[in-house]
């Protein structure tokens, strides 16, 4: 090739990759238009007209702001919004403060059987928000609770209630824990050890390196498990109708919940409150953006390095001890609450002695539960539909994720604000979203198990892409950099070097998509269909049909499925960690 | 059968005069075979529909059925029809009421309704939607009560009746009238209450209490502080657990716990029992529209019924009942229907007035 030639092809290969970019970006943008903007769209016009735009057909609106006006006016809105704010604001202080302790315990200190620690410490996870509730509605419940009952017996003029805002507090922390413990395990594990040691040269306390050095480093991980967590607590609904309809402490999904069950339903209503609710999240997401975006928190880069592990000497055992208390209440208790309700006839505990009266307890929920066909199939429904939507949702989140933080692609941003906007949407009210928004699509999509995953993969982008961020921002340019100069082409280098590099980060994100996708309630109760039940559905059925016994059963089933399932993909990711820490250098 | 014989006969003497005659032989055979099915089927032929609906019922093989009662209470049901039609598959869907509602629409909308039978706990809102469903009316269509029909189209496959219970365990001085649960020694959280707005069973029962037991009867029932609930399934719950002692609840939401053992005590009061019959349909685009009229044919029939008021816990809209729940007596306790008009008319306003007097939030 003389130069004249290669000057004349240079321009022409930036062209094509100029070209390939609009491509690209066009592609994931009529995508997104396709998972989020259309449903959304249908969602505030459903706000803004009492009509539902299937039914009603297009033509014929009554665009107004009526529904908004009524909704802002109305003081229990204001209550409810207040009580969200305050339970899910506790419930956050209270996962970043486990979490972190947590995943500092297992990651960076000497505390004896970590493999363990941080193998349950996941647990509280898998297990749904509904059944956490009732879990901790059996335990912890003023008049007939078990721990009340037992505390009782010992003679303590003490009683624990969790029909109250502190209860509630307290069970949206120890539960979301993980989501901190999660983002904040994996940046520990991949940080750069060398501040800490400068700061321990210079003589800093281990205390004081923790606070000044390790934690500011880990900031953007910390700061998206925190909103992760918080945004997931604000779209629950399980525990807050458990545990505060008791005490008539109202929040935001339930008063939705309520709307759409009013009869009859205020779904315009319930999609103005749903909208109040993306207002209040999409603010936290900008201010999440704001705090990260200027700062640099690479922390992976092309050196060899292993964190350091801090010795803890006699008080390793205080670190473990800690963490036999967490697992006690987050994991122990409820889980033998649930064995309790499952395996016992009727949930009526007289005293501590009436509870170990062995003929109490038989078979008969589980019986009963594998009677009924539809569980079996739910099951197989679940891990399909979980299957799907980690694997096509892992890949749209990668490229997605990648499309916006590693490379200079036209529409990147409008990539990320549109991935991000369903992080807002409570799952009650998208639902029915989605099934307008797809029911009358060409074709067979509709009673299939695809637009279950569509749905899920819509839903749960954002805290795909959020958990995948986390490992691509710490991976410094320079390694791709290095790709390209010893002449990999894009793909090439995505398959050699980053993905590798990211490969704990990918893995958890699509095991907490397929966590997600098993949970998922509030988008799947528009869009089953006989043929394509699911266990979440089918949970919730048993739960409303009054039966804590066979809910308890299908959970111990549900969750003894998800352990498995986890334990491989855990499995699997610390795998890629070790791998990526020994190719790092 | 001189047929299937003569087929044999000819079998053995020649494959030629087979051929010729098999058409004719495997008509007797089929006829035959039709014959025992007929004779197998004829008693069910006259209660449930005539043989050719019961034959086209067989070639659909199957039913899709959407349905607001939870799986718990149409298992059994499907269980029992499929013990008598066993060549009729059913696909279950459960919806909570008002999502099973908004997805019919839709899917309707959409040319998309998958459902052939839909069976809603709300008169009403099945009512406006009448225009979906095609003309049907079971064989025993007299013998129902005509006062629980809204429309020629839609029937009362379920009726659903208010009971009282009480943990016997843990409450020594039952309750033993409607009224009786407005008494000051039931205060403090003693009385659980599903919340009226719930739907359409829980409208019935508010408009029962103000409108048969005491026009002041909410104000009175309020001063005890009753624990209010969302639904009948966690105040059942709640009720075993000893998290509150006596409940109003739907005889059949108490009635799988009862049945097993649980320590509770139910009781119909003698001012009356509140009952809320659902309106079930076979939509016009029914892919199944025979299964799906043997069916209801199935349910609405006495057997349908007696079984429904034996297993699940239901009460029947038969003019003549054939069974009453146990402690339900006819004589004592008067069964006691809304009047539809006033079911509607009076809704919105009187569940403003009961969200106030309860200070439940809305």
């Amino acid at each position: 090739m003389t130069a004249e030639t290669a000057a004349l092809v240079a321009p022409r290969e930036a062209g094509r990759r100029i070209s390939f970019g609009w491509l690209w970006s066009g592609a994931l943008l009529v995508l997104l238009t396709f998972l989020v903007i259309y449903p959304v769209a249908m969602l505030v016009l459903g706000a803004l007209t009492n009509t539902n735009p299937v039914v009603d057909g297009f033509g014929i609106y009554d665009l107004s702001l009526k529904n908004f006006i009524t909704v802002l006016g109305n003081p229990n809105v204001h209550f409810a919004l207040a009580n969200s704010l305050i339970a899910c604001g506790g419930g956050t202080l209270l996962a970043v403060i486990i979490g972190l302790t947590f995943s500092w315990v297992v990651v960076r200190t000497n505390t004896p059987c970590k493999r363990f620690i941080a193998a349950v410490s996941m647990i509280p996870l898998f297990v749904p928000p509904l059944v956490a509730a009732v879990a901790w509605s059996i335990l912890a419940s003023p008049k007939t609770g078990l721990l009340n009952t037992m505390i009782k017996w010992v003679g303590i003029d003490f009683r624990f209630d969790v029909y109250t805002m502190g209860g509630l507090i307290a069970i949206f922390g120890i539960y979301y824990a993980p989501y901190v413990y999660m983002f904040t395990a994996s940046a520990l594990r991949n940080m750069d050890p060398a501040l800490e040691e400068a700061a321990e040269i210079s003589g800093a306390t281990p205390v004081r390196i923790l606070f000044t050095v390790t934690f500011p480093l880990i900031a953007p991980a910390i700061i998206s498990g925190m909103l992760l967590s918080f945004i997931v607590m604000l779209g629950i609904y399980g525990i807050p109708a458990v545990l505060g309809a008791p005490g008539d402490i109202p929040v935001l999904t339930t008063y939705i919940f309520k709307l759409t069950n009013w009869s009859p339903p205020l779904y315009s209503t319930a999609a103005s409150v749903a909208i109040i609710l993306m207002i209040v999240t999409g603010f936290l997401v900008f201010l999440q953006q704001k705090v990260v975006s200027g700062r640099s928190y690479i922390t992976v880069a092309g050196k060899a390095f292993r964190p350091g592990v801090m010795n803890l000497g006699p008080w390793r055992y205080l670190t473990l001890s800690l963490a036999v208390i967490y697992l006690i209440v987050v994991v122990v208790l409820p889980t033998l609450a649930l064995i309790v309700a499952a395996f016992r006839k009727f949930l009526f505990i007289r005293s501590v002695e009436s509870l170990f009266d062995l003929k109490q307890y038989s078979l008969i929920h589980f019986e009963r539960l594998f009677d009924n066909p539809l569980a079996v199939r739910s099951i197989w429904n679940t891990m399909e539909v979980g299957l799907i939507t980690a694997v096509f949702g892992g890949i749209l989140a990668f490229a997605i994720g990648y499309t916006v933080h590693r490379t200079n692609a036209a529409g990147r941003r409008s990539i990320d604000v549109i991935s991000t906007l369903p992080v807002a949407i409570p799952g009650l009210v998208i639902g029915v979203a989605y099934l307008w928004a797809w029911i009358g699509l060409p074709g067979g999509l509709y009673g299939t198990i695809w637009i279950l995953a569509l749905a899920f993969i819509a839903r749960f982008m954002p805290d795909t892409i959020k958990a995948l961020s986390t490992s691509l921002l710490q991976i410094h340019k320079e390694l791709e950099e290095a790709s390209w100069i010893c002449g990999k082409g894009l793909l090439g280098t995505i398959r050699t070097i980053v993905l590798p590099l990211a490969r704990p980060g990918v893995i958890a994100a699509m095991t907490l998509l397929f966590i997600l996708a098993i949970r998922e309630l509030g988008s799947s109760l528009f869009l089953y269909t006989s043929n394509t039940m699911v266990m979440a559905v089918l949970l919730l059925d048993y739960y409303e049909g009054g039966n804590v016994g066979i809910t308890s059963a299908f959970s111990l089933v549900q969750t003894l499925l998800l352990a498995v399932l986890i334990g491989i993909a855990h499995f699997l990711s610390r795998g890629g960690a070790d791998t990526s820490v020994g190719r790092a250098g | 059968m001189i047929n299937i014989l003569r087929s044999f006969a000819h079998k053995r003497e020649s494959s030629s005069f087979f051929s010729w005659l098999w058409v004719p032989a495997f008509a007797g055979t089929s006829g035959l075979v039709a014959l025992a099915l007929g004779a197998w089927l004829a008693p069910a032929a006259a209660q449930f529909g005539p043989l050719e609906l019961i034959e086209a019922a067989r070639q659909e093989g199957k039913l899709v059925f959407y349905s607001a009662n939870v799986a718990e209470s149409e298992t059994p049901v499907l269980n029992a029809f499929n013990k008598r039609f066993p060549f009729v598959k059913i696909e279950f869907l459960r919806a909570p009421g008002n999502q099973l509602l908004q997805r019919v629409k839709t899917e309707a909308a959409a040319g998309k309704l998958l459902a052939d039978v839909i069976d809603h706990s709300d008169r009403a809102l099945m009512r406006e939607i009448e225009n979906i469903f095609q003309d049907y009316a079971p064989p025993n269509a007299t013998d129902y009560i005509p006062e629980t029909l809204v429309s020629p189209k839609l029937w009362p496959r379920s009726t659903v009746v208010w009971s009282i219970a009480y943990n016997s365990e843990l409450l020594k001085n039952p309750p033993k009238s409607w009224l009786d649960l407005t008494k000051p020694e039931y205060a403090n959280k003693q009385i659980g209450q599903v919340i009226a707005p719930s739907g359409g069973t829980t409208w019935t029962r508010a408009m029962f209490e103000r409108q048969v037991v005491d026009p002041n009867y909410w104000k009175k029932q309020a001063a005890t502080a009753p624990v209010l609930f969302p639904s009948n399934a966690p105040t059942s719950d709640a009720l075993v657990r000893g998290e509150i002692v006596i409940a109003p609840l739907l005889y059949n939401a108490i009635f799988p716990k009862l049945r097993d053992g649980a320590p509770v005590k139910v009781f119909f009061a003698p001012e009356g029992a509140p009952v809320t019959p659902f309106a079930a349909g076979i939509p016009k685009t029914a892919a199944h529209p025979n299964a799906a009229k043997l069916f209801l044919n199935w349910c609405l029939s006495e057997e349908g019924q007696a079984m429904m008021i034996r297993e699940i816990g239901n009460l029947t809209s038969l003019k003549v009942a054939p069974l009453y729940p146990e402690g339900f007596d006819p004589k004592i306790v008067k069964v006691w229907v809304p009047n539809y008009e006033q079911f509607v008319e009076l809704q919105r306003e009187w569940l403003d007035e009961w969200n106030k007097t309860y200070g439940y939030r809305q």
